[in-house]
């Protein structure tokens, strides 16, 4: 979705049509949406089921002992996995009307209470990182565009793109061996210690154990931060207005002040679509430090073919990412008066 | 402006290290607490569903539950719940006589009613399962029935002489009272379990760990280990990083070749090993037209170097394969075993089949190539790199493979009969556990023509004269039961309807000043429920021992485990019971599970696949050379008869080790502080320039 093409055909401010643009806008963005997560839904829906092997494989392994396809059926049956794609499809979005996302054929419970139990951790985990990652990447952005072409500036730059280029799994397990094996400052897997713990302790192990998947995956979503700060920045620094303040003898720092603002606008939509990106990238990372996320839980549904949790995790990625850009859309003409005063 | 915040974020960062920083984790000075890293979740151990975490599964579940017998593993299991049974002329009805002493975790007494109604209903469910097809596919059970509070009597419809391993040594019994009228088993996957086992399960948090608690009543004695506090490191990397760290005293992942010495240099830690009776197996699907062939398949298993396979993939960390299938830890192995490894024989036979050389590969009289594709599990690089070994050496003589990686479930699919016809896989490469091996009837399982057990899924060898030995060897004493099968094994060899390539080492790390009483329970390998009772446990316990008789009596035995152990003896079945507790091989598998390894979020395989991929990882950056393994080898070679290795050995190498990770350490840091440095430096210098615009 693009997040600009709003602001590009609105007519002249003024009452009435400014009244009736606005809400063919809105409509249409309304059904850009719906379309969206309408095509969500039926992929979500469809590519599970587009793998060899299904649930039953998984609940009945035709290695346990003499099992006819009636046991298979039955197994299915109780999953509601009985029908045909149609039939299923069909029971899955009234289900879905009713909140009802099924029972997870992997562990037998409701798949609302299975992705609940994780949504919080992964929320946790994916907001530390995006915040690190997008403070950290406007930081060293801003640092390498205000002088495009200088020494800092080649170097952040490749320093930055190296460090992207890392995979993930090879950051965690170097981040394990020095700060837990080596220095032994930091606990190595999960995201709550097991023992019984509680208060300000409770809060400290949490911490303590979020700090490596944080930083991992901060690392991975820096890249794109840095990216698009740093061009951000350069075209910011072309512009007349910083032209025109330099012309008037503004100090640098004034300067950069300008720009930075308004370089911030870009960074903005971005910071919000890594959001959606990174519960998706944070699967590996949540494998490395056995981080009971949506993504390992996803990774586990897979192996299992587990449909209804498959469906209820990728569901609800697709929808963080429409929310995340729709956030955006909407942020937007509030950030930037310019869009604002162009007429939305 | 922002970047005016530097020191701001560096502060913030040194207050947070400041928070962050003291690690250790306090606990009571009595109470022995052993934290162990389980590789996989397992759900709530009940039996009706799928296995989750094998290979320990079986393992873990009897924490909490008891057999009749321990275990399915000896030719002579030692009554547990039973005190003993007694078996009609033709073996069709089993009287067991049963302990009196038994309460079940909630208080209630344990009585026949629990071991008969458990009969009937894993016989009445006759759903899929571990543990349920060992009563309603083979035995058949007819009936169970009370006859006092303590004797019950177990009707079959077939003969079953080895009862007391199979179902005995091997089903739970379940509290009637907690399960009767639970019309769907397998609903309840969150509860916790009910069981007369040495311990308690008190909290189970899905996916992420356990809380077990000793059960102070257990009929022989509180177990040793008052805690089991078991979280889910589903990485082994982390999980061996824990046990070096100290937030965890025992991995239920087997220790990677590379990190023996690591783990064996580190003073805190200690390697035991022992046999879970792993096997990973070459199968081919004697349904396909050219694989029908006995011929072609044993001159593909003639051309196969097993030893350089096991040397190869792990590190000579096993023993190859023996022709005879059967592990040779197993009470049913053949006492020949061995493999023929002879490309000019394998050569010959298949001129003499056939199919001549027809320039790089051999075509059949059709013209039709011998070309196939071997399926392995993507996510366990030892069947990758074990299938790519077995494509090199079958090219020597003319055959094509082209090896796949698929993920678990695709693998399953491929293996299922279609609706119209036989699976479309021609060959696979899978793990079996040892349930799989100590069966008494694991060929009839595997192998009998499909209709009868589970064959059609392996490979769909039919040979009426197999069947026939087989179909004999259900009914009869042990000792003949014995030589049956080793006949069997004959005919095995020569058609090579599958081939073991090895089997690999059982070997696990722990911290002793946790708790120091592991022992082998061959076929169960170390984390099972004697490594807990003192009177099987090793050595000085950290906590008191009950009763000092008990104990006495008990540490001759123990010691007789620890020794036998390693496997090569328990392949005499005709030894006498009680002192080799050893044979066995556990269950952790069933027949009916164990192609699980292929589903790997079961099991060990996924398990061993990441565990490969990261000890390389590992392995790269800490300059560990290849010698290391090499004397991890001879580590583990020397080791072999005690359980116990010292840290003999490997420590040169360990050393190298440890230095070249201080260094790696080193370099980061002062990489870190220098770009640091750097960057304030251009910092300023870029201000200053700016000014002096």
């Amino acid at each position: 979705m693009d997040s600009r093409a709003p602001s590009k055909t609105e007519p002249e401010p003024g009452s009435a049509s400014q009244q009736r643009a606005r809400s063919t806008r809105l409509l249409r963005l309304g059904s850009q949406y719906a379309a969206v997560v309408l095509a969500a839904l039926i992929v979500n829906f469809a590519l599970p089921r587009l793998a060899p092997g299904d649930p039953a494989d998984y609940l009945v392994p035709p290695e346990s002992g003499s099992v006819d396809d009636a046991a298979r059926q039955s197994m299915l049956e109780r999953f509601d996995l009985d029908g045909s794609a149609w039939q299923q499809f069909g029971s899955y979005l009234g289900n879905l009307a009713r909140g009802d996302f099924g029972i997870s054929v992997r562990d037998g419970r409701a798949v609302s209470e299975v992705v609940g139990d994780r949504l919080g951790w992964s929320l946790l985990l994916v907001g530390a990182a995006v915040a690190t990652s997008t403070a950290l990447g406007v930081l060293l952005g801003f640092a390498a565009g205000w002088r495009r072409g200088s020494r800092r500036d080649v170097s952040l730059l490749a320093g930055v793109l190296a460090v992207d280029a890392l995979p993930a799994f090879f950051v965690g397990l170097m981040l394990l061996l020095v700060f837990s094996v080596q220095l032994e400052w930091l606990p190595v897997y999960g995201a709550v210690s097991p023992e019984a713990l509680t208060g300000w302790a409770w809060i400290v192990d949490v911490a303590k154990r979020l700090v490596m998947p944080a930083v991992t995956l901060t690392l991975v979503g820096l890249g794109s931060v840095f990216v698009v700060a740093r061009s951000a920045m350069i075209s910011e620094l072309s512009e007349d207005y910083v032209f025109m303040a330099r012309a008037k003898g503004l100090s640098d720092r004034g300067v950069r002040r300008h720009a930075a603002r308004n370089a911030m606008i870009p960074v903005s939509t971005v910071a919000l679509l890594g959001f959606s990106t990174l519960v998706g990238a944070a699967t590996v990372v949540e494998s490395v430090f056995s981080y009971p996320g949506l993504g390992s839980l996803a990774f586990d549904a897979v192996r299992a073919r587990d449909y209804p949790v498959l469906q209820a995790v990728f569901l609800l990625l697709s929808l963080i990412a429409v929310a995340a850009n729709l956030l955006a859309d909407l942020l937007y003409p509030v950030l930037d008066p310019r869009v604002r005063r162009s007429g939305s | 402006m922002i970047f005016r915040r530097i020191p701001c974020f560096a502060l913030l960062l040194a207050l947070l290290s400041f928070v962050l920083a003291p690690l250790a984790t306090a606990q009571d000075d009595d109470e022995v607490v052993v934290r162990v890293g389980l590789h996989a979740a397992e759900k709530n151990l009940n039996p009706f569903i799928v296995p989750q975490a094998l290979p320990l599964t079986h393992d873990f579940t009897m924490l909490v539950y008891d057999t009749l017998f321990w275990s399915q593993s000896r030719i002579d299991p030692e009554p547990w719940l039973a005190t003993g049974a007694e078996a009609s002329d033709d073996f069709r009805v089993w009287t067991v006589s049963l302990r009196d002493d038994v309460v079940w975790h909630d208080g209630a007494p344990f009585t026949a009613e629990d071991v008969a109604f458990t009969y009937q209903y894993f016989a009445d469910d006759g759903g899929p399962g571990r543990y349920g097809h060992h009563i309603y596919d083979h035995p058949v059970l007819e009936s169970a029935t009370v006859i006092d509070d303590t004797t019950v009597e177990l009707r079959f419809e077939d003969p079953v002489s080895t009862f007391m391993m199979l179902p005995g040594g091997d089903a739970p019994i379940l509290p009637k009272h907690v399960w009767e009228g639970i019309e769907d088993p397998r609903a309840d996957a969150t509860s916790l379990p009910v069981g007369t086992g040495p311990y308690v399960m008190v909290e189970y948090n899905p996916g992420t760990s356990y809380r077990l608690e000793a059960n102070p009543d257990y009929f022989l004695g509180p177990p040793l280990v008052d805690t089991l506090i078991m979280p889910v490191v589903r990485d082994s990397q982390a999980a061996f990083a824990g046990l070096q760290t100290g937030e965890l005293d025992f991995v239920t992942r087997n220790l990677p070749a590379p990190l023996v010495s690591r783990v064996q240099d580190n003073d805190e830690l200690e390697v035991i090993t022992g046999s879970r009776m792993q096997s990973l197996y070459l199968m081919f699907n004697t349904r396909k037209p050219i694989l029908r062939e006995p011929a072609v398949r044993k001159a593909m298993s003639m051309a196969l170097d097993l030893q350089s396979i096991v040397d190869i993939v792990e590190g000579g960390l096993g023993r190859p394969g023996n022709d005879t299938w059967t592990h040779p830890d197993s009470p049913w192995a053949h006492p020949a075993g061995g493999h023929t490894f002879d490309a000019a024989a394998a050569n010959a036979l298949l001129d003499e089949a056939g199919y001549p050389m027809d320039g790089d590969v051999r075509r059949g009289p059709g013209g039709a190539a011998l070309e196939f594709t071997l399926l392995v599990n993507a996510a366990a690089p030892p069947q990758i790199r074990s299938g790519e070994l077995v494509a090199e050496q079958l090219s020597a003589i003319g055959v094509d493979v082209t090896v796949e990686p698929l993920d678990a479930p695709a693998i399953t699919a491929a293996r299922r009969p279609g609706p119209d016809g036989p699976p479309s896989v021609e060959m696979f490469i899978a793990v079996f556990e040892s349930h799989a091996h100590a069966d008494p009837d694991h060929l009839f399982f595997f192998f009998h023509t499909p209709g009868r057990g589970v064959g059609g899924i392996f490979s769909g060898y039919s040979n009426p004269e197999f069947d026939a030995v087989l179909d004999s060897a259900l009914g009869v004493s042990v000792p003949e039961k014995q030589v049956l099968i080793g006949q069997a094994q004959e005919i095995f060899a020569a058609e090579a309807p599958a081939v073991v390539l090895y089997y690999p080492d059982g070997r696990w790390g722990y911290r002793p000043g946790a708790y120091d009483g592991w022992i082998s329970d061959p076929g169960h390998g170390v984390f099972t429920k004697r490594s807990f009772l003192a009177p099987y446990a090793s050595g000085a316990a950290p906590s008191a021992t009950p009763e000092g008789e008990v104990r006495a009596g008990a540490g001759e035995e123990g010691a007789a485990s620890a020794d036998s152990d390693d496997s090569a003896d328990s392949a005499e079945p005709g030894e006498s019971a009680e002192s080799e507790s050893d044979i066995s091989g556990d269950a952790s598998q069933d027949d009916s599970q164990p192609a699980d390894s292929m589903d790997d979020d079961s099991t060990d395989d996924g398990a061993m696949t990441e565990e490969d991929a990261d000890t390389d990882v590992a392995e790269t950056d800490q300059a560990e050379t290849s010698g290391d393994a090499d004397s991890a080898a001879t580590a583990a070679a020397e080791g072999d008869g005690a359980s116990v290795q010292p840290a003999s050995d490997g420590e040169d190498s360990a050393d190298d080790d440890d230095g070249a990770a201080t260094v790696v350490t080193t370099v980061v840091v002062l990489a870190v502080i220098a770009a640091i440095a750097a960057f304030a430096v251009r910092r300023r210098r870029g201000q200053q320039g700016t000014v002096e615009d």
